[in-house]
């Protein structure tokens, strides 16, 4: 669709409509009955797709739910097929009145991955997600609000170079809950820590015991390790790519290599010695010993049996 | 098959303009060098991209919608920070300072919220849905619970163990101390017998040298004396003669009726054994009283 490049006569236009708007008519007379008028308090309208392909672990499920839980601006959405293409997401997105979008895609059914998204405009991020500890363990101590505001600590590294600052960005506009959501509840009792750490993204949520800084963890904990940045939703041109990345499969033939490696040594060790020690270090003609006698007093170890005077 | 014939006609078309190549002199060994296995792989990193994108993405809302704030670790606490090594792979230290940036985090923003007037802190009376469940948090503090009894558990065992293992110490200490009490009652003992015996050597004799060959002899008697723990193991399991037909029946066990006692094995059957009254001593007890009376 061509936009309609605006006229001086069109913006001239305007200004009157918005000045006329700006003049305030306050009626003659007010009734001290009359309701006033609401106050809108909840502005940021942000709401977070929550959901994942099929066949992702069990583990991954609970992370999910998780962060349902935590999050109540969240919505669900039943698993997307595998078959279905990546940018389908934008649609479901758009469907389920979404503009940011947790999406996990589980692949072998071992290995997780998590893209975050702006929805329909993009950037969106491609992360490994690794070490995850879902809410459920038990040897997380801590509790909060069910949609209790979080706040929301980042690492200083965050500010250092684009990608983390776009993705600090994109965090805080996810993970936030909106100001007077109606599903929230007004109390602060949690943090989410996010610290960059060995080129990942380490996640913690700290229940605020008190508010001179003792803390307990709640969970979920997880490590995300950036893989790819696209400028759209789910696709679109790369902003960044991560160098020092090892996808996981590539991790796990490193990993057999290894062993393979031992059998491979010991093979060219065999066969280095093979080659060093020779089963005869001299070449001897066997006849140049044929006339050699020993006296049989002189003979030692088997060649007494030969060497032996006849009495 | 028609694949098949066509690959392998290929393939020795191939061939054949190998061998040609070959023999023209195009060919030689050395020409075909591998590519090198590592190629510089290139990664994007569109700085002026993002930069743009994080403009396009950034909203204008205030602080409050956001809660966001970027802080280094709090200091550590004393004791805690063990300075040295690897942070990240080290659990507990990396554990630490995650929470020690959360507890900046505290730090800053809630005094921030304070200021513009937030109430931050839950009341007391008002109840609300968690985000774990009662049920969940109940098994978290038996966990807790039962953790802390296990340690405590282990603390005392590893107490008694060492108890034991002391008071096993001591009660070696008393036994060698007895030992010597012993050696040295012993040796007190012997010294007097000694000093006894030279006095009544001094009394008998003044030949010495003749007392000294009297004590060597009798030394020599008094070392010939038969074991204790030998007889015993004699008596026990039987020394010299034959062993072999020891427990067979013979006419002299036939005959033998010392078990039988006619009072219990005479009796009637649903007889009583009758207790006598008066006890009777046996023969030849009464034998010695009669000597005794004459």
């Amino acid at each position: 669709m061509a936009k309609k490049k605006r006229t001086r006569a069109d913006v001239e236009k305007e200004e009157k409509a918005s000045q006329k708007e700006n003049d305030v008519h306050l009626p003659t007379t007010i009734s001290s009955d009359e309701p006033l008028p609401k106050i809108k308090k909840w502005i940021n309208k942000e709401r977070v797709l929550v959901f994942s392909s099929r066949g992702v672990s069990y583990r991954a499920r609970h992370l999910m739910k998780d962060l349902r839980t935590l999050m109540p601006h969240s919505k669900a959405e039943s698993k997307m097929d595998k078959k279905d293409q990546l940018f389908v997401v934008n649609e479901i997105c758009e469907m389920k009145n979404c503009n940011k979008c947790i999406f996990f895609e589980a692949k072998k059914r071992k290995d997780l991955y998590m893209w975050i998204a702006n929805a329909p405009r993009g950037p969106s991020a491609k992360f490994l997600v690794e070490n995850v500890h879902t809410m459920l363990e038990l040897k997380m101590t801590g509790n909060c609000l069910k949609g209790s505001r979080p706040l929301l600590s980042f690492d200083k590294n965050f500010d250092t170079e684009p990608h983390w600052n776009l993705l600090k960005e994109l965090f805080i506009q996810i993970f936030s809950t909106p100001n007077y959501h109606p599903k929230s509840q007004p109390f602060y009792d949690n943090v989410y820590t996010f610290s960059i750490h060995d080129n990942r993204i380490w996640f913690r949520n700290y229940q605020i015991l008190e508010e001179d800084g003792s803390l307990a963890e709640i969970g979920p904990r997880f490590v995300l390790n950036p893989i790819r940045m696209f400028s759209g939703s789910f696709g679109g041109p790369t902003l960044y790519q991560n160098p020092t990345y090892v996808s996981p499969n590539e991790y796990r033939r490193s990993l057999k290599q290894k062993v393979a490696m031992k059998y491979i040594n010991k093979l060219n060790a065999k066969q280095s010695r093979k080659d060093r020690y020779l089963p005869d270090s001299y070449k001897m003609d066997p006849t140049d010993e044929v006339f050699v006698t020993i006296r049989p007093e002189d003979a030692k170890g088997a060649d007494k049996n030969t060497f032996y005077r006849v009495t | 098959m028609s694949d098949l014939d066509s690959s392998d006609s290929e393939s020795v078309d191939s061939d054949t303009q190998l061998q040609q190549d070959f023999s023209s002199g195009k060919l030689k060994p050395g020409l075909n060098v591998a590519l090198p296995a590592s190629i510089e792989k290139h990664y994007i990193n569109d700085v002026a991209g993002m930069k743009c994108k994080l403009e396009e993405l950034k909203s204008n809302l205030d602080w409050i919608e956001r809660l966001d704030t970027t802080s280094d670790p709090a200091p550590a606490q004393p004791g805690t920070d063990i300075q040295g090594g690897d942070d990240i792979h080290n659990d507990f230290r990396r554990e630490m300072l995650f929470y020690r940036q959360a507890q900046a985090t505290v730090l800053t923003a809630i005094p921030k919220l304070h200021k513009m007037g937030i109430k931050t802190k839950r009341p007391e009376d008002y109840f609300a849905q968690m985000a774990k469940t009662d049920d969940h948090m109940k098994r978290v503090r038996e966990r807790l619970l039962h953790k802390q009894l296990s340690i405590e558990k282990s603390e005392k065992a590893k107490k008694l163990r060492e108890l034991r293992k002391y008071g096993k110490k001591v009660q070696q200490e008393v036994l060698l101390k007895r030992q010597k009490d012993k050696k040295e009652m012993m040796e007190a003992v012997k010294k007097y017998r000694k000093g006894q015996k030279n006095k009544l050597d001094f009394l008998d004799d003044l030949d010495k040298p003749a007392s000294k060959q009297q004590g060597g002899k009798q030394k020599d008697k008094k070392e010939f004396r038969s074991n204790k723990k030998r007889e015993y193991k004699n008596k026990k399991f039987g020394f010299g003669g034959q062993k072999k037909r020891g427990k067979q029946n013979t006419s002299d066990s036939a005959r033998d009726m010392s078990d039988f006692n006619p009072r219990v094995n005479q009796k009637r059957p649903g007889q009583k054994v009758k207790k006598t009254t008066q006890n009777r001593p046996g023969k030849s007890r009464r034998q010695n009283i009669k000597n005794r009376k004459r």
